[in-house]
């Protein structure tokens, strides 16, 4: 496929405009946590860093509750997506193969949850959570993001089962395997690209929830990242160097995953969304 | 037969159970709740019928929210949409790095919303941000601007910054749909002649734009829940300049110590955001009947 000259310089205007959108403001956070203070609020702003300094991670580490928080959010963010792939792959397969009464509704009512306002459940919620004695205490969270994540993994998991040549499935079923035997050993391991998608959606929404965990959880030993964070902003006169640095390390885990995972998770993502 | 459907009931009971017991069961008690007069959490109340309903509707500040909950949702689709249709539409070429930018650019959406507030507030400060520098070395302005100090520009800061975490997201997307136009298509129009503004109003267009207002829809209903990024970055203010119902409902029940009263405003809005997403599928799907 050929492009005419003007063409290209479009595409790449467009490609610049979009790398300076996304890119710059990462690259900024980045170096400004490695300047010193006093370059950090300079008048003109430096695009590549004058100084070196790796105080405001000794700070992050040392002077606040940081390394606690990062702790919990990989607990519950871990704990979470385990969960939500247990109680998706099963029920995604009923709703791919499997007929039974009450089917379309129970799928659009599912669909549906994915659409309600969440903040409606918060006050309920924090009432029921605390009659069962888990406010304050992680396993709510891991609940409340599994809910969270659910609906999105059915539906995702569904349109990756679809996708499946339906003469491998028939040819098992043929031979008399049983359905957890099929599910298991044939099925899982033909979505595997789209379990991984799927687990990357359930982390990441739980990687990055505020408002329940800042309800559900009182005590600060076990706040989680995006709190704990929050909590770091007010607490200090604007530390601009300190936050650029928690900034940049609340990034590190959810990059890292996604340099291994990422492209799967990019084509799993807009293939579900394709059927 | 008999036994394959208690195979299904097995396969979907865990997942039905859990989400009726912490998104169904948790609704039916907001709804209950929103009949009493409770005011804080734990302690017991009256039934007192729909007066709490009487009094959300007669409050000015609860129309208010609604309108710039309307403003919220309407700005963010538009601003979202359509720089996911241009991102969509580079990443939809070849050039090197394609891949590597096809992965890369939902970045902003998979960090946690509150690093996205600390690189915004940062960037838009005056005191190091670079937001002001630049817009005043352009000459766009003449001194620094308070980006958070007004209702209106608090309000278009806001929708910026959510639209940018989200618009890749909604890109990639857009992307999936791109990829299904047959290239054939734009072969034969090149052959008779057409540039590509024509290939991209007579081809792309028509076969993209089913999936763009259901993108739209979607997108509507993700950002009226956002709470987090507003609540961080201005607290609903200034002078209630952004307070959307999700911050309203929040405020109520845990700063004004009115929680019944806020369930019945949650209870409005989750009315109110069924109705829209009911109506804009039933539009969707007519419009793929003609």
């Amino acid at each position: 496929m050929s492009r005419g000259l003007g063409w290209n310089v479009v595409l790449a205007a467009c490609l610049l405009f979009f790398a300076a959108l996304i890119g710059l403001p990462f690259w900024w956070v980045l170096t400004g946590s490695i300047k010193i203070p006093q370059e950090i609020i300079a008048r003109m702003p430096t695009m590549i860093p004058h100084s070196f300094t790796l105080q405001h991670y000794q700070k992050l580490f040392s002077a606040s509750d940081y390394p606690v928080y990062l702790i919990n959010s990989l607990i519950v963010a871990t704990a979470s997506t385990v969960l939500t792939l247990l109680l998706a792959l099963p029920a995604a397969y009923a709703f791919f193969r499997l007929r039974f009464p009450g089917r379309a509704i129970a799928y659009r009512t599912i669909l549906l949850a994915y659409a309600f306002p969440s903040i409606v459940v918060l006050i309920p919620l924090f009432g029921l959570f605390a009659k069962v004695g888990l406010v304050d205490r992680l396993p709510a969270l891991i609940l409340v993001n599994t809910a969270f994540a659910l609906p999105f993994a059915i539906w995702m998991l569904r349109s990756f089962l679809a996708g499946i040549p339906k003469e491998i499935e028939e040819a098992a079923v043929m031979d008399g395997a049983p359905t957890l035997t099929l599910l298991r050993h044939i099925m899982i391991p033909l979505i595997a690209p789209g379990i991984a998608s799927v687990g990357i959606y359930a982390f990441i929404t739980a990687w990055t929830e505020y408002v329940f965990a800042s309800v559900l959880i009182l005590s600060d030993a076990k706040r989680t990242l995006p709190v704990g964070f929050s909590g770091i902003i007010g607490q200090y006169q604007i530390d601009w160097g300190l936050l650029l640095a928690g900034a940049s390390v609340a990034i590190i885990p959810v990059v890292t995953l996604f340099a291994f995972v990422g492209r799967g998770f990019v084509s799993g993502l807009t293939e579900g969304a394709v059927k | 037969m008999l036994q394959s459907r208690a195979i299904a009931f097995a396969f979907v009971a865990p997942a039905l159970l859990f989400l009726a017991a912490i998104l169904g069961w948790p609704l039916v008690q907001a709804v209950l709740l929103s009949l009493q007069d409770v005011r804080v959490i734990g302690s017991p109340g009256a039934f007192v019928g729909l007066s709490n309903y009487e009094r959300v509707l007669g409050a000015p500040a609860f129309w208010r929210a609604v309108g710039l909950s309307a403003v919220w949702v309407l700005a963010n689709a538009v601003l979202q949409t359509a720089l996911a249709l241009a991102a969509a539409l580079v990443l939809n070429e070849k050039f090197p790095g394609v891949r590597i930018a096809r992965t890369w650019i939902i970045i902003t959406w998979i960090v946690p919303t509150v690093v996205v507030v600390v690189i915004w507030r940062w960037l838009f400060s005056t005191s190091g941000g670079m937001i002001n520098p630049l817009l005043l070395q352009a000459g766009l302005i003449e001194r620094p601007v308070g980006f958070f100090a007004t209702p209106w520009t608090a309000m278009a800061t806001l929708v910026f910054i959510n639209s940018w975490r989200w618009f890749p997201f909604i890109a990639l997307m857009v992307l999936a749909g791109l990829t299904r136009v047959p290239e054939e298509l734009y072969e034969a129009a090149r052959i008779d002649g057409a540039n590509a503004w024509e290939r991209f109003k007579s081809i792309t267009w028509p076969l993209l734009a089913p999936t763009l207002s259901v993108l739209a829809v979607i997108g509507t209903l993700l950002s009226f829940n956002v709470f987090d990024i507003i609540w961080l970055l201005t607290a609903g203010g200034p002078a209630g300049g952004s307070r959307t119902l999700p911050v309203l409902i929040y405020e109520t029940a845990f700063k004004g110590y009115r929680l019944s009263e806020a369930a019945a405003i949650s209870v409005i809005a989750t009315v109110l955001l069924m109705a829209f997403a009911i109506l804009a599928t039933r539009t969707l799907e007519k419009g793929e009947e003609r």
